[in-house]
């Protein structure tokens, strides 16, 4: 049984030790702990099956298993059958090809019950049971903070959908850490449509917050941005006297894959100090024209995340269900959404998932790594402290950087840093 | 020993007695304030090396070192000296001050002296000394082995309170929280120290008046059970794909919309479900929290809440819904004793604001506390699942006793202002000083928010 407290023990995976990653560990696909023949976990076998149905056309095995699933699955049971309803709807949106109209359908319903309060709500207390989310706050606002050191003006692009959740640690911390504090304009961009109609709230939270700390603050927001590589230093309004970082949280996998790259070299444009990636460890790109292996990763990380979410939240948990949620969307618009269609209007909905060694090795066309100091990764391990049992930090192999959060001996979130 | 001291106090080329711009006042108080030191007393400027040394107390006759002077007095007997040289060596001691080797220091100034040998050493690692010390549980550093040891003690036990009476066990989370919190947002902190309750409460019902974003009217009942509900969504989820099983294209529909209405079912349930006192911390008011439903929805029905609410509340502001946002008028009342409580806040230093915050948030929304004590319904996010729950409900009797203590504790609290702001900024500005009167604070907090068995239900 995993527990943090006793992690020095037999455990090799310990916050306390550097752990080499071997490339084979982070292979998503089909070993993901299937006991054979057991019955807790009918929902991966058959999911499995009927995906693989799906591919080989075989249209009675698809209509008997979808039939099963649809009997067996419901969102509001365990795991298992939370699993295989919001993945029973993605298959079978793949099967009758309504992929978009159901992504839209959804996204548009989700909008509705949307407000400041429920977002808040909802993100407050996710950060609250789970460290899903603070990993790669605390990692980054560290790296952020000890790479602008001694800036008079600071300048963050955020590129983000945390509702600017990052900051007040920040906010904080510039105004304690020194006797001088700095400057801070913050520009966010927003991708999600989801987000945007908030950001009005939040700016002005952020801007009062500011003022009680006492540190000179500026707040910007960007929407309305089609594309991230479309960026530019004007359309920021990056000043030539400041220090610039770009914040990049679980943004890159939003951006469609064919720009990924362009994306990369637009933050190089902008000539930052400092960039900060925080992305969720799955693979959800190499495998984008084999479905059921992309199929299978989708599943495997879903279900790491599902189990997270049982374990951190209460169970009749209302945030937790909106989560839940969320992520049917992702799944549906990952399995049945063709990429090509409807490119007008992205809007970041991407979902493609890489793995910190994939988007290392995009990142390293344009930026060298930076490590993460002994105290920003202490930081990160006190942090890990105050939550329950189970989660661990990692550094990786030789060759690659980073850190990863490791939720049940899975690596399931990395946080990066590069410099020009 | 002594002869060193006064090497070094006349090689440094300081005056004996320190400016006379010294406040004459300072000389009457019987403890001087840090830094003002006794304008007759002997300035010493140790070196950083002599400052830093462990061992600066040495014996005349066989050389050893000690790091105080009692250890050596000690020591020195076991010489078996005669009579005479036992005694101390100087005639009469002058009070001694010391000052700060660091050039760049405030305390480098003879008129800024301070008064202790173990205060100037403590200063010198403390502001120009390199932290080695370093806190486990949240990586505090700390460069004097006392401080860091203090820290630990506490680090940890400390609950954080905001303005709108949320507690929490961890710094981070309380930073965040108090940036998002409504309490900030509606009016300044200055506003809000003094008239915490009746803003909060003011606040509350503009929101509830200016209605809801979703208006669709659910039967509590379903809340109670999401099994029903569920099934409920199952069949509709049936049916659509029944359907499907014929046509393809309609199947899609409805299963569909089964979706649409089952994500209904729970994203209706909320803004208006607010009952009991305003006057409790509704930061998050809309979202329908279960617990809170049941332990309130048997009385209300969905077509009554909005008279409920009304009746509910004992505020004096029957004004106050009519006229929309009016917070303005409000804290006019207060202005006078916002200022005196603030004035001291500016000038502290931002952890300090933030500490000085939750503790104002504390002592003024006590007596909203202690009013709506038996009713009380806040979210108090707090982690650590094992010391709080969601709902903060006091409704068995050892809850109740805990209320008691919680509310005598409080008392205590509102009474003795100054002493927890003074420890406060003694955390703040030196270290871990104010450490050990922190389980006064500790043992009152905590003991407030008590596991309900609430959270039980399932």
């Amino acid at each position: 049984m995993y527990n943090n407290n006793n992690n020095l023990h037999h455990q090799p995976q310990t916050s306390h030790t550097s752990i080499s990653r071997s490339s084979d560990y982070s292979a998503g696909g089909s070993g993901d702990g299937e006991p054979s023949g057991a019955g807790n976990k009918w929902a991966s076998r058959l999911l499995k099956e009927c995906a693989r149905a799906i591919s080989d056309k075989d249209s009675s095995k698809i209509h008997h298993l979808l039939w099963m699933l649809n009997e067996l699955s419901s969102p509001y049971g365990d795991c298992d059958q939370k699993l295989a309803s919001y993945f029973l709807q993605a298959l079978f949106c793949k099967a009758t090809e309504s992929g978009l109209r159901c992504f839209k359908t959804l996204t548009s319903v989700a909008e509705k019950s949307h407000s400041f309060d429920s977002a808040r709500k909802l993100i407050l207390k996710f950060q609250e049971v789970s460290p899903w989310t603070t990993f790669g706050h605390v990692a980054a606002n560290g790296a952020i903070l000890e790479a602008l050191d001694g800036e008079r003006k600071l300048h963050i692009i955020d590129i983000s959908n945390t509702l600017c959740t990052q900051w007040p640690t920040l906010l904080e911390a510039l105004a304690t850490r020194n006797d001088d504090t700095p400057h801070l304009k913050l520009t966010v961009v927003v991708t999600a449509n989801i987000v945007r109609s908030v950001m009005k709230e939040i700016s002005q939270r952020m801007e009062k917050f500011a003022r009680l700390m006492g540190v000179p603050f500026e707040f910007n927001v960007i929407t309305g941005l089609n594309n991230i590589g479309e960026l530019t230093k004007e359309a920021l309004g990056v000043l030539e006297d400041e220090a610039v970082a770009v914040n990049c949280i679980g943004a890159l996998r939003r951006v469609p894959v064919k720009e990924r790259a362009t994306v990369i070299r637009t933050f190089r444009s902008l000539g930052p100090k400092l960039v900060t990636v925080v992305e969720e460890e799955a693979d959800f790109t190499s495998t984008r024209y084999e479905f059921v292996k992309c199929f299978e990763e989708c599943l495997r990380f879903y279900t790491l995340y599902f189990e997270m979410l049982e374990e951190c939240f209460a169970a009749t948990s209302n945030e937790k269900l909106t989560l839940e949620r969320e992520c049917s969307r992702s799944i549906v618009r990952v399995l049945a959404c063709d990429d090509d269609q409807d490119n007008n209007n992205n809007e970041g909905e991407c979902e493609r998932r890489e793995r910190g060694k994939q988007w290392s090795k995009r990142l390293n066309e344009s930026f060298s790594p930076v490590g993460f100091s002994d105290d920003v990764a202490d930081d990160v391990k006190a942090l890990l402290k105050r939550y329950k049992a189970g989660w661990a930090v990692a550094q990786p192999h030789q060759n690659e950087t980073g850190l990863y959060l490791i939720w049940k001996e899975e690596p399931v979130v990395w946080v990066s840093a590069w410099k020009p | 020993m002594l002869e060193t001291m006064a090497e070094e106090s006349i090689s440094n080329g300081f005056i004996k007695n320190p400016v006379t711009g010294s406040n004459p006042a300072v000389v009457a108080k019987k403890r001087n304030l840090p830094g003002t030191p006794d304008p007759e007393a002997e300035v010493i400027a140790l070196s950083p090396k002599t400052l830093t040394a462990t061992n600066r107390f040495l014996c005349e006759i066989c050389g050893k070192g000690f790091q105080r002077e009692q250890n050596l007095q000690l020591h020195r007997r076991g010489h078996n000296l005669p009579w005479k040289l036992k005694q101390r060596t100087t005639k009469e001691v002058r009070k001694r001050v010391y000052v700060c080797p660091e050039k760049t220091c405030v305390h480098h100034h003879p008129s800024r002296a301070l008064g202790d040998l173990t205060g100037i050493k403590k200063h010198f690692y403390r502001k120009h000394g390199e932290k080695k010390w370093k806190c486990e549980k949240c990586s505090k550093r700390y460069a004097v082995q006392s401080d860091w040891k203090a820290h630990s003690k506490t680090c940890g036990t400390r609950e954080y309170k905001c303005d709108c009476g949320t507690l929490f066990s961890r710094r981070d989370s309380f930073i965040t929280h108090r940036a998002f919190c409504d309490a900030l947002a509606e009016e300044t902190a200055r506003v809000n120290a003094a008239s915490g309750m009746h803003s909060l409460a003011a606040e509350n019902f503009n929101y509830q008046l200016m209605g809801n974003p979703l208006d669709t009217v659910m039967p509590f009942s379903t809340v109670f059970n999401p099994i029903s509900s569920n099934d409920e969504a199952v069949d509709q989820t049936r049916r659509g794909f029944s359907l499907w099983m014929g046509q393809a294209s309609q199947g899609y529909d409805s299963f569909g919309k089964s979706t649409l209405q089952e994500i209904h079912q729970f994203g209706s349930l909320n803004p208006g479900s607010i009952y009991g006192d305003p006057m409790v911390s509704t930061s998050n008011p809309p979202v329908s929290d279960y617990q809170l439903n049941w332990v309130f929805g048997n009385k209300v029905s969905s077509g009554n809440v909005e008279d409920h609410r009304l009746s509910s509340t004992s505020l004096p502001f029957s004004n106050v819904k009519e006229n929309g946002p009016q917070l303005v008028s409000v804290p006019s009342l207060f202005s006078t004793q916002q200022q005196s409580h603030q004035t001291p806040a500016f000038s502290m230093s931002a952890t300090a604001l933030l500490q000085k915050a939750a503790q104002i948030g504390a002592t003024s929304t006590d007596t909203a506390f202690l009013g709506s004590f038996g009713t009380k319904c806040s979210n108090s996010q707090v982690q650590d699942g094992n010391k709080h729950s969601d709902l903060y409900v006091s409704n068995t009797p050892s809850d109740l006793e805990n209320s008691a203590n919680g509310i005598s504790t409080l008392n205590q609290l509102q009474m003795y202002p100054a002493k927890r702001r003074r420890m406060q900024n003694e955390d703040s500005g030196g270290g871990g000083g104010g450490g050990e009167t922190r389980d006064f604070l500790g043992v009152g907090v905590q003991v407030i928010c008590h596991p309900s068995s609430i959270s039980g239900w399932k």
